[in-house]
């Protein structure tokens, strides 16, 4: 056969081709990029940096009421309280203190209100060997018993910190214990969590971990 | 001295329009080549603008398939050191002028390399901050700046190599030994530098205990051993039908037991990786047991590399028998071996050093068509390189393209 | 592939003219259509706006970089991210401290695995919202084992900490022998003075070498154009920290180079409800970071065996 007619078949073939790209190409018929999904904004709790509780210290500090703290507006200053036990030597917590929730140590080690509190004077803290502490002022009673915590926390290797991480740049502000824990109850409370990672492109998990039961 | 460049420019010119002239089968192979180059340039277009984003590559899985197709290419490229150490170490004749074509499919080889290394880049722009002297190199520390001197080098001399036989043999001289030989003699140790450096890029991560193992190099160059004189025989087999160039049988048998023996290591090397990591049984088996078995129910490369394992092994098979001295059965192994070994080296390393990733996620990975496309695209200009190359030579070969008949075309 | 002898582009023939010319215009009308759809090829790049400004193309290495030359280059980014932001940021050279280097130190047993550091490093960093960049991952473990395979990255119970489970947040680790520093191919990633591992963005060339390279995942590359909600922007900003970075270019946590090269804490410490976040010099003996590398018994560094030699370390209270 002639290969004549073959070439301008073949050139004519790739005219058209040609023109049909051309035509795909500006109309965009393919290879569009991926549209992302929109990532819901961040709740801003999971970026504030205050402490998870409010001690006494910061409240007063805030301005609070400080008649709350004032025991002697329901006590008689000359009758210390008397505390009750049920026959497993759980501490009866009374009606008026019912938001106290007393989880502090196991096997009721730590049970008598006097162990913190100044029996005598109910506005001040004791420690065990007998040194009298503002409410305000409880870290060193924490730290009576806490020894090795209080020793990290005094290196400032236990707890918070904020600003500088070094004296001569500015401040360092080092949060008390009852910045985080709850003196009554002290175990770190749990938190709400953070929303997690979101994949570049949606993907399928197979075996897909099974949510804990909480 | 003016004499020899006008001489040189009308060689280029002529070169140069041979290119676009040729029969019908010559137009529609080269037109199928443009029009897969068009989708895959517009392919990068659209990657140029929106970014990596267009590709299926995550965080995750960092590297695709354009670093896979990148890692086979570079197999491809030193392959062609294969047919030049018969022919200068051994004097073997057969394959004397078949080295040129060995040689000029590394360069299409070494230019598809280095178009697959720049798509993969995010920052193409600054792609100057590579260059020594200008930019900034980290040489030697980093791997990939060894791989860049290595890959651009290698080019220049098989570039050299190739023109200046070509020329001389358009000008109807011999060549002078002083001028290629000792290159030719550089090249043989480049060709294994640019695979084993290829290799150290992956072996050099600790933190991928998939690539961190000694025996990366050696299977690199087995494979690469394997495939490409693969892809020469099938080149040469395509140059024998449609050009006037006589190719013997004897050359055709000679590359093939190149492929036999490096096709025997490369299974060898292939058992021994497997035996170490599946054994041992240590943490680092993940990436592999993704691989060949899948991993918490995650087992989208288990078919591919099963498939390359059975190419693997029917076409060691073949070539250890008789049968494959008949051609027809030649080019199945070689078609079995190249395809096997593109996704054994590719697809089948690469990507499996990312699953797990370092802290134990398991992402998938799967090309896009715009991904796709633009590989497409590489392999094409490729061969429309390639092609051209061949379509230059396969005249001044057989002479009637040469100084002599100057001004008859 | 071509007879013998090469056929001529215009094979003479013996009917002359008319046939010259057919293929005369045959030839041409490939070679338009070839044009058209090269043209049409391209034609998605109508939609690049961010093509490099000739500044920014030509701009020098980091660390080439004359004092009056950075001084111009923080003006124009100043300017490049008010344009874009409406928001006028103030862009710093911050440079190291000298006798400091830093190190992070974290208490597995304290972390709660809420994932408050992820966030405030988010808006800390001006990380791109959509798609998602972070610098900390959190894991959630089994107890017992440090086997990165059991990690559950995506926990999402209502509350935190869940029941035999512990909590590691991985980031930037800052090597003492940096793998990501070793392999990239243009110097754009390097060890500071203090310690600090930080990428020139405007050097990278996006390869992801690094990322590879880093068994800590801790390289995160733009996919993308970055996006940040207006008014979300932090304009406290520094040139190797966190001024917003361009698509193709890869990113990490730089312990806050922004914060901690002015003495302050990093944002992921300053957020941690738990305290088991500690930050400082190694070099100062007083230190936070230095009690507790002399007094806790166990600490570990991540992937030890590889050599690595982390600045970051997990500590028990022990």
């Amino acid at each position: 056969m002639n290969p004549e007619p073959r070439t301008s078949q073949a050139l004519n073939a790739l005219t058209v081709a040609f023109l049909a790209l051309t035509l795909a190409f500006l109309l965009d018929l393919w290879g569009r990029p991926l549209a992302l999904t929109e990532i819901p904004p961040v709740d801003p709790q999971f970026t504030n940096t205050a402490t998870v509780r409010l001690s006494i210290a910061d409240q007063i500090a805030a301005g609070a009421d400080p008649s709350d703290w004032d025991c002697y507006i329901c006590h008689d200053r000359k009758k210390p309280p008397q505390l009750r036990f049920d026959e497993n030597q759980n501490l009866l917590i009374p009606e008026e203190h019912e938001d106290i929730q007393l989880h502090h140590g196991s096997h009721n080690r730590n049970n008598n209100c006097f162990n913190c509190h100044n029996e005598n004077n109910l506005d001040l803290l004791q420690t065990r060997d007998g040194r009298e502490l503002k409410l305000a002022e409880s870290t060193p009673l924490c730290g009576s018993c806490h020894g090795p915590t209080y020793r990290d926390w005094e290196a400032g290797a236990h707890g918070r910190a904020n600003g500088h991480w070094h004296d001569s740049f500015g401040p360092r502000l080092r949060q008390a214990c009852v910045a985080c824990h709850d003196p009554h109850a002290p175990a770190f409370p749990q938190q709400k969590v953070g929303p997690g990672p979101y994949p570049l492109r949606p993907v399928d998990i197979p075996t897909a971990h099974p949510q804990p039961p909480h | 001295m003016n004499r020899a460049i006008r001489n040189y420019l009308v060689f280029l010119g002529r070169c140069s329009r041979i290119a676009f002239a040729g029969d019908w089968r010559y137009y529609a192979w080269m037109g199928v080549l443009t029009v897969f180059c068009l989708l895959g340039l517009n392919a990068y277009a659209k990657q140029f603008v929106h970014g990596l984003l267009v590709t299926g590559m995550t965080d995750e899985v960092s590297w695709g398939v354009y670093i896979a197709n990148f890692t086979f290419l570079v197999g491809v490229a030193a392959a062609a050191v294969m047919m030049v150490i018969p022919v200068y170490i051994y004097n073997n004749e057969e394959l004397h002028d078949l080295v040129i074509f060995g040689e000029l499919l590394a360069v299409a080889a070494i230019l598809m390399c280095l178009a697959f290394v720049t798509v993969d880049l995010g920052r193409p722009d600054r792609f100057w901050h590579l260059i020594p002297g200008i930019g900034q190199f980290n040489f030697p520390a980093s791997m990939l700046s060894w791989d860049v001197i290595v890959l651009n080098g290698y080019l220049l001399l098989n570039i050299h190599i190739c023109g200046y036989l070509l020329y001389c043999r358009y000008q109807g001289r011999k060549p002078a030994k002083w001028f290629y030989i000792p290159f030719v003699f550089i090249a043989i140790v480049w060709a294994v530098s640019i695979h084993t450096v290829t290799a150290f890029l992956y072996v050099g991560l600790g933190g991928r205990p998939f690539w961190n193992s000694a025996i990366v190099g050696p299977r690199f160059l087995a494979s690469a051993f394997t495939a490409g004189p693969a892809l020469i025989i099938l080149a040469l087999q395509v140059i024998r039908r449609v050009t006037a160039y006589r190719i013997t049988d004897k050359a055709l048998l000679t590359l093939r037991s190149i492929v036999q023996v490096s096709m025997l290591i490369n299974v060898f090397l292939l058992i021994n990786e497997v035996f170490k990591e599946f054994y041992s049984g240590n943490l680092h088996v993940a990436s592999s047991k993704y691989l060949y078995v899948g991993l918490h129910g995650y087992h989208a490369l288990v078919p591919w590399i099963w498939t390359a394992i059975a190419f693997n092994v029917i076409a060691m098979v073949l070539l250890l028998l008789p049968l494959s001295r008949s051609l027809r059965w030649l080019n199945l192994t070689c078609v079995l071996c190249i395809v096997g070994i593109w996704i054994e080296k590719g697809m089948g390393l690469v990507i499996p050093g990312f699953i797990p990733t370092p802290l134990g996620e398991m992402i998938e990975y799967t090309p896009t068509l715009n991904e796709t496309l633009i590989c497409f695209g590489i392999w094409a200009f490729g061969l429309l390189c390639y092609t051209i190359f061949l379509r230059m030579s396969v005249p001044i070969l057989l002479g009637t393209l040469s100084q002599a008949n100057e001004g008859r075309d | 592939m071509g007879d013998p002898q090469p056929t001529p582009p215009h094979p003479p023939t013996a009917s002359p003219r008319a046939l010259t010319r057919r293929s005369f215009l045959r030839a041409s009308a490939v070679f338009g259509g070839g044009l058209a759809a090269l043209a049409a090829a391209l034609a998605p790049l109508r939609h690049l706006d961010d093509f490099p400004t000739l500044d920014q193309f030509l701009q020098k290495y980091y660390r080439e970089l004359t004092p009056a030359e950075m001084e111009r280059i923080l003006r124009r980014i100043e300017a490049e991210v008010e344009r874009e932001y409406g928001v006028r940021p103030q862009v710093r050279d911050v440079k190291p401290l000298t006798g400091v280097e830093y190190v992070y130190a974290h208490n597995l047993t304290r972390c709660i695995g809420c994932r408050r550091c992820v966030h405030a490093c988010v808006a800390e960093n001006n990380l791109s919202r959509t798609p998602e960049v972070q610098y900390i991952r959190v894991l959630r473990l089994p107890h017992g084992s440090l086997d990165m395979e059991k990690a559950d990255h995506n926990y999402a119970p209502e509350w935190v900490p869940e029941p035999d489970h512990f909590y590691m947040p991985v980031q930037c680790q800052q090597c003492r022998n940096p793998p990501c520093v070793k392999v990239c191919p243009v110097h754009a990633t390097w060890q500071e003075t203090d310690g600090l591992t930080v990428i020139d963005y405007d050097w990278c060339i996006g390869c992801r070498y690094c990322a590879a390279a880093c068994p800590y995942w801790a390289r995160h590359f733009n996919f993308t154009r970055p996006s940040i909600p207006k008014g979300q922007l932090n304009p406290d900003m520094a040139y190797l920290g966190n001024r917003p970075r361009r698509q193709g270019v890869m990113e990490k946590c730089h312990f806050c180079i922004q914060r901690t090269r002015v003495g302050r804490y990093p944002a992921c410490l300053e957020v941690c409800p738990t305290g088991a976040r500690k930050f400082g010099n190694i070099l100062d003996p007083e230190s936070e970071v230095s009690y507790i590398l002399k007094h806790k018994r166990v600490f570990i560094q991540l992937k030890e065996e590889l050599g690595t030699s982390p600045r970051f370390y997990y500590y028990f209270d022990v």
